[in-house]
């Protein structure tokens, strides 16, 4: 069962699309996992998923190294911090944090796939004009 | 300084979830630094590779490792990841995005509550 669960967000990452996260809801969720024991499960899935990507990135040579940068040194202080603070929240405490992040989320989302809705709309009634 | 609040907060999220520093970057690089998506993907995700060690690291140390769980799911995780770059290529992406947005919705409200 943890193979298929980490088909499907095998396939959800590479579309882009937080596969992360689809992979702790289906271990918390259909498998009753702790949310912390799901959580680090996640972070165990993305070494080896990530690794693969970033080789045929930095082949591509589309990763942005400047800015990398200090995204990596404060985003280091930044994990130190919030991993603690995980650890010594209980876990219904924290599942229920991890759901308010999720709609968050959500509605970001939805205002993404709106914009494009519209942009694509606008585009394609130009090149009707246009003929 | 906007790169520096944004990766602290990136890395809170990282953290404290154990996912979603990508949710935070690839937008954050795309609207306030102006590169454009495939770049942003990219350096999002080496950018999170320290973040996920230093994250891991505190959960191995109370004990919230479960290496069964954790090797079965990556394993899984390349196989679907190779599969889903080659669907990549041939899928509409909008209604997968709805679809995902509508499972979201709903597992984040059966969580709250």
């Amino acid at each position: 069962m943890e193979i298929i669960f980490g088909f499907i967000s095998g396939i959800v990452s590479a579309l882009g699309m937080g596969g992360g996260t689809i992979l702790i809801l289906l271990l918390t969720l259909f498998m009753g996992i702790e949310q912390h024991v799901s959580q680090a499960t996640n972070l165990i899935f993305f070494i080896p998923t990530s690794i693969t990507a970033i080789i045929m990135n930095i082949r591509n040579k589309k990763i942005n190294w400047k800015l990398s940068k200090s995204i990596i040194i404060y985003g280091c202080l930044g994990a130190v911090i919030g991993s603690i603070i995980a650890t010594r929240l209980e876990t219904t405490i924290l599942k229920k944090i991890f759901g308010i992040f999720l709609l968050i989320i959500s509605f970001f989302q939805i205002y993404e796939i709106y914009t494009s809705y519209t942009k694509n709309k606008k585009t394609n009634n130009k090149d009707i004009k246009n003929k | 300084m906007k790169n520096k609040i944004i990766g602290f907060l990136a890395g809170i999220i990282c953290g404290l979830f154990g996912a979603g520093g990508g949710m935070i970057l690839v937008p954050a690089f795309s609207m306030i630094d102006k590169i454009d998506e495939k770049e942003a993907r990219a350096t999002s995700i080496f950018c999170i590779l320290p973040l996920v060690i230093v994250s891991f690291i505190a959960y191995f140390k109370n004990q919230y490792i479960d290496w069964n769980i954790g090797i079965k799911s990556a394993i899984g995780g390349i196989v679907g990841g190779i599969i889903g770059s080659i669907l990549l290529k041939k899928l509409n992406n909008q209604i997968l995005n709805i679809l995902f947005v509508i499972f979201l919705i709903y597992v984040s409200i059966r969580m709250v509550i």
